[in-house]
């Protein structure tokens, strides 16, 4: 097994690919708090971080329509609640993807300097 | 998407909020002018958001590296409000008409003031979430370290 590409490291940046697309969604969200009509999008991180680690790494995620949200009377369905809640907890997702890769890339440094 | 990409959508939002205050402060400043160039009192001013997303489809964003810029904001057009002026008697008012009534904007402060909040507030969230985006690349960038 190669050191440096191990699995976990490959887990992690897929991980961390979909968490900072959907930050994105979620950013795009937010954009358009006051354009009439437009419907929040979000990304179904289970099921879609399950199939980038099925090995399906070249399909790319899909931010879909969400429902059951609450519409004002412009046709906009954007909750500031929501996206704020989301962006906090998509930030910290994102924090312990990159802490668990720092923490990885950290033992190979141990391995490498001969455990000093 | 990338986190830049992030970045450029709250920065639309911010450019398209910035504007929405912009012709707030124009009305404002114009409630009581009786002339413009196009003749006849100023007519209060409206702007029209559309998002960037619909143009470019998520799933159409395209192949890796040539991603279209998704899930943005902009200002499609900025319109004039058709309701008619607001006429007060002022016989010695030089833009008055044959009866004495001179035409105003119409423009209701209250009105402009409660949506240059909504552009304000909405400005603030963007920037939380430029501010995440920014703590999101800083943190990626630790990695090297």
């Amino acid at each position: 097994m190669n050191m440096v590409d191990n699995p976990m490291v490959g887990a992690l940046s897929r991980y961390l690919d979909l968490t900072a697309f959907r930050a994105g969604v979620v950013a795009g969200n937010m954009a358009n708090i006051d354009t009439p009509g437009y419907r929040t999008r979000d990304v179904d991180f289970a099921s879609e971080l399950r199939r980038a680690l099925d090995g399906d790494s070249t399909a790319k995620p899909v931010a879909r329509e969400i429902p059951g949200l609450i519409e004002r009377p412009d046709g906009n369905n954007v909750s500031v609640d929501r996206e704020s809640l989301l962006l906090a907890q998509t930030q910290l997702q994102f924090h312990t993807g990159v802490e668990l890769l720092r923490s990885e890339f950290s033992r190979l440094s141990i391995a490498i300097n001969e455990g000093k | 998407m990338n986190l830049f990409g992030m970045m450029d959508v709250s920065a639309s939002a911010l450019g398209a909020e910035r504007i929405r205050a912009e012709v707030v402060a124009a009305n404002l400043a114009n409630a009581e002018s009786t002339r413009t160039a196009e003749g006849g009192p100023y007519q209060r001013k409206q702007v029209i958001f559309e998002s960037r997303a619909q143009r470019f489809p998520l799933m159409l964003a395209g192949a890796r590296g040539a991603e279209a810029s998704t899930g943005g904001v902009q200002v499609s057009q900025v319109v004039s409000d058709p309701a008619p002026p607001v006429l007060r008697y002022e016989p010695s008012h030089p833009d008055a008409d044959a009866k004495g009534y001179v035409a105003y904007p119409n423009i209701n402060p209250v009105m402009e003031m409660t949506d240059l909040l909504g552009a304000v507030r909405s400005y603030q969230l963007n920037i939380a979430a430029v501010n995440a985006s920014k703590q999101m690349i800083q943190q990626s960038i630790d990695i090297l370290r």
